[in-house]
């Protein structure tokens, strides 16, 4: 079913907004693939007009550890803090977090759109394009598989640079449509 | 058992070499993650040292001794003796230096066992490679 037309605005309340990261090196038993999730993001879908939009800001000091599998041991809350605060401090550092769509074209008989924009990553701006699932037309999911080195960013690394953290990440978004917004 | 073989250049004459490398206080904070817990002889010190795991970190403890130095050949033996603290693992190194003018080789013979072996000796030699050429590099500014 598509979204009807309208203006959403969605945040945290309204669902997941992730980033799973991999692991490689020659000591990558060492490390752990991660499930982190943006706590702090605003995303908009304008579905009124002649010219759909999507966009969305993130705040970049608010991703949490939410799973971390393989490893030599489980994950504490200790190691969580550990990660969260080398994030801030040496990989995002707070930095720009922005998508703005530049075409958003209705597929699947409106149950997909396809979203070609620019992501705005710590000032580095960079071609990004994925598809928005819509399925009963209450719910969104989507997702698109960046590559650090693309924004400038050099993948964390550990261990004498024998455990590093893959360059591919995958961002994805999973939330339902907030009731009453969809019809103005 | 490990064996590496790496070289460094300081730049600087041997006699200077010779007095850096056998100052226990210069020498262990060198390796990184590493610092003297006490000096117990001119040749010896408790130390440890912290090596990040990414988000983890595994913390050996244990002695660092200078167990044969010739002054003339400039040769010296470092024996480190470690355990892992929490566990049940232990990492010894017997470590050869032999200095010449501007610099020198460093012999590396290593016994890692538990957690950190536990990866394969793959890994362990990778991650040992890692850590001496670190630690070599920063011998260039000691």
């Amino acid at each position: 079913m598509p979204i009807p037309a309208g203006r959403y605005t969605l945040g945290p309340e309204d669902g997941t907004l992730t980033v799973r990261t991999g692991r490689t090196g020659a000591a990558s038993k060492a490390g752990h693939d991660l499930l982190l999730e943006v706590t702090s993001w605003r995303a908009t879908l304008d579905l009124d007009g002649a010219e759909p939009a999507v966009a969305l800001t993130a705040d970049a000091r608010s991703l949490k550890v939410r799973e971390g599998t393989g490893g030599m041991s489980a994950l504490d809350d200790g190691d969580r803090a550990n990660i969260e605060q080398t994030i801030d401090d040496e990989v995002l550092k707070g930095g720009t977090i922005e998508f703005r769509s530049r075409r958003v074209e209705s597929r699947a008989g409106g149950e997909a759109l396809w979203v070609e924009g620019d992501l705005d990553l710590l000032g580095t701006r960079q071609p990004v394009a994925f598809d928005l699932i819509t399925g009963d037309g209450a719910r969104l999911t989507g997702s698109a598989d960046l590559r650090q080195t693309d924004f400038g960013l050099k993948p964390y690394s550990a261990l004498f640079g024998t455990l590093k953290v893959a360059d591919q990440i995958e961002v994805a978004i999973d939330a339902r449509l907030p009731a009453g917004e969809a019809v103005r | 058992m490990v064996e590496l073989d790496h070289s460094f250049s300081t730049g600087k004459p041997t006699d200077y070499n010779w007095e850096a490398i056998l100052d226990l206080d210069r020498l262990i904070p060198c390796v990184q993650g590493g610092r003297v817990v006490e000096r117990t002889s001119p040749t010896s010190a408790k130390a440890e040292i912290k090596v990040k795991m990414g988000a983890m970190a595994m913390t050996f403890t244990g002695t660092v001794e200078v167990v044969e130095q010739d002054a003339e050949a400039h040769r010296a033996v470092m024996k480190v003796k470690s355990r892992e603290a929490g566990g049940q693992g232990h990492a010894n190194a017997d470590v050869s230096f032999a200095l010449s003018d501007g610099g020198g080789t460093v012999h590396t013979a290593a016994q890692i066992t538990g957690k950190a072996a536990s990866m394969g000796e793959g890994v362990v030699v990778s991650v040992l490679d890692g850590l001496i050429k670190d630690f070599t590099q920063r011998l260039e500014a000691i």
